[in-house]
């Protein structure tokens, strides 16, 4: 089972920062033995050792963006790896050959690189390490190429020149690289297809719960259609008594219709933020003029003034393919809902090349947040103590909806509010280049 | 002459609560359940609007119907009736929203579900364009 693109991405940054410390490991540790402990080494080659792996990762973590395709990654991964096992072979070879304490540093790459490759390739591999440290260990025994000998460590029976030796040192070598590249990719393997197993299942219930909701919705809002004709008299006059009755059925049936609706932005949020669920670029401009244009009829029925003030710059981030929607239909949603009629909703959008982020802030004239509800309001199923007190319809699941989403595309979401004055929410998200945005479904 | 709506849904309730505020303003309103009587509708009653449900049949009717009426290879006649489509905020089919030309090429949306002032004052909204 093949690696996803994210994993494939994490991967690759996993290793670079661990060579980070192993270059570095090698520039200081080598210096520290020869000039602390005193011990006679090859300093000049350990140190291009040591340089040769900076700059080759310094050249991979330039290589390594979100905008390369999954081939890249994987020509990627390999390289890095290939990269390694020369830079380390040296190594061995400047610090003593068969008998080097460096040589099991290619078992504990062997682990990494089951981590990152599919099984055929962690063996290819593991081969080419047995052949290569087999190779170095022939050529210093043949006397083609000259052993490296560290005389601290007390080796002058010249073991590098013992063929039982040798067979012993590549029988444990090679044996314990195999069994460890296997062991790791065996569970690595079984991991992913859990992984695979879970994806389905959640698809499943996302099914599951779509369906349901919709099988919900269908009759709440025809029956909730008929209702309002009856309230608004397109079936005859109505008493006080009736008129009030029919106000209460159509107050709870809206209340269950946002119950239906949230549960369903939930369910759809869960798609879009759990880890498996691909990310591609998208424009925030082209997804926020839609939803501007979905919530004005919203707007205008309470006589809310809606003012624009948007960027031409299309703002392309990486999201899943509903999350923009589910994000900037919520906060604009909610400015709306808990807005008074005849208030004002401002909505800003900017983007800065510069910080490399695009910046949508929705502000509103609205009921505010007490203060003291201020830091619960991201939680699940939470709502403002005034929210409550008023007539509105709510669950509380908008706006932790909203955060979720917010943290998996890395962005930051803040939001300022008064009691009785009005509430501004903003939504920071990193901004791609290059890219151009999907096209629309 | 009053103006003529075909109402295209397949919810009998759903046409129901449309057709009373529509005939209580005046319009003449018919009504069709599934995206090929709605077609044969069209043709027949030759109405001055639409209004469309999105799931009919299948779960993406509305979108093929508008494609079909309004879309590349639609005919002029066709092109000049405007599309007001009935909606929901949390749209349960895999397609996104949008009132856009070149993917969804329909006038307008209403929310279900329908508040019939708000139903009025869209459809006249697109009848004086």
């Amino acid at each position: 089972m093949q690696p996803t693109l994210e994993e494939l991405s994490l991967n690759a940054r996993l290793l670079i920062r661990l060579r980070w410390v192993a270059g570095f490991g090698i520039l200081i540790g080598t210096l520290f033995v020869s000039a602390v402990l005193g011990l006679d080494l090859q300093v000049a080659p350990l140190l291009v050792i040591g340089l040769s792996v900076l700059a080759y990762n310094t050249a991979l973590s330039f290589v390594s963006h979100n905008d390369i395709p999954r081939a890249g990654f994987e020509r990627i991964a390999w390289g890095q790896i290939l990269l390694d096992w020369l830079a380390m072979i040296a190594l061995v070879h400047f610090t003593g050959g068969i008998t080097s304490p460096a040589l099991i540093y290619f078992v504990l790459h062997a682990a990494l690189s089951g981590m990152i490759l599919l099984p055929w390739q962690v063996r290819s591999l593991t081969v080419l390490a047995i052949l290569i440290v087999g190779g170095l260990a022939w050529l210093e025994r043949a006397g083609w190429l000259p052993h490296v000998a560290i005389d601290e460590l007390n080796l002058h029976n010249n073991l590098h020149e013992n063929t039982t030796y040798i067979a012993a040192v590549m029988f444990f070598f090679g044996s314990t690289m195999f069994v460890l590249s296997e062991l790791v990719t065996r569970i690595v393997q079984r991991l992913r297809q859990r992984e695979e197993h879970i994806r389905q299942l959640l698809e499943a219930r996302s099914t599951f719960v779509r369906v349901a909701t919709h099988e919900l919705r269908a009759p709440l809002a025809a029956g909730l259609s008929l209702m309002k004709n009856i309230e608004q008299g397109y079936a005859g006059e109505l008493t006080e008594q009736q008129m009030a009755l029919i106000l209460r059925v159509i107050s709870r049936l809206e209340g269950l219709r946002t119950l239906i609706d949230d549960l369903l932005t939930l369910a759809r949020s869960r798609e879009a933020t759990a880890a498996h669920a691909p990310l591609e670029p998208d424009s925030v401009r082209a997804m926020l003029v839609k939803i501007i244009e979905r919530e004005t009829p919203n707007a205008e029925h309470k006589r809310i003034a809606l003012h624009s003030d948007l960027s031409d710059d299309p703002g392309v981030i990486m999201a899943g393919p509903i999350g923009l929607q589910i994000i900037l239909g919520n906060l604009l949603n909610n400015a709306i809902k808990y807005t008074p009629e005849g208030g004002d909703v401002w909505i800003t959008y900017e983007v800065s090349h510069l910080a490399h982020t695009v910046e949508v802030t929705i502000a509103d004239s609205g009921i505010g947040i007490p203060a003291a509800d201020m830091s619960s309001i991201f939680n699940e199923f939470f709502r403002a103590r005034n929210a409550k007190e008023t007539q509105i319809t709510g669950t509380g699941i908008g706006l932790s909806t909203v955060k979720t989403l917010v943290d998996r595309y890395r962005g930051v979401l803040t939001l300022e509010s008064e009691e009785g004055k009005g509430t501004a929410v903003t939504v920071k998200l990193p901004l791609i280049s290059k890219q151009t945005p999907r096209e629309p479904l | 002459m009053a103006h003529k709506i075909l109402i295209i849904d397949d919810d009998p309730d759903v046409v129901l609560a449309l057709r009373m505020p529509l005939e209580s303003a005046g319009y003449v309103v018919s009504d069709a359940h599934s995206q090929e009587s709605g077609l044969k509708a069209v043709d027949q009653i030759k109405p001055d609007l639409i209004i469309l449900d999105v799931m009919m049949d299948t779960h993406t009717a509305g979108f093929q119907l508008a494609q079909k009426l309004h879309g590349p290879g639609a005919t002029e006649e066709h092109k000049a009736i405007p599309i007001l489509m009935l909606t929901a905020v949390h749209q349960t089919t895999p397609l996104r929203f949008s009132p856009d030309e070149d993917y969804l090429p329909v006038e307008g949306f209403i929310e279900k579900p329908v508040d019939p002032k708000r139903l009025i004052t869209e459809i006249k909204k697109l009848l004086q364009k």
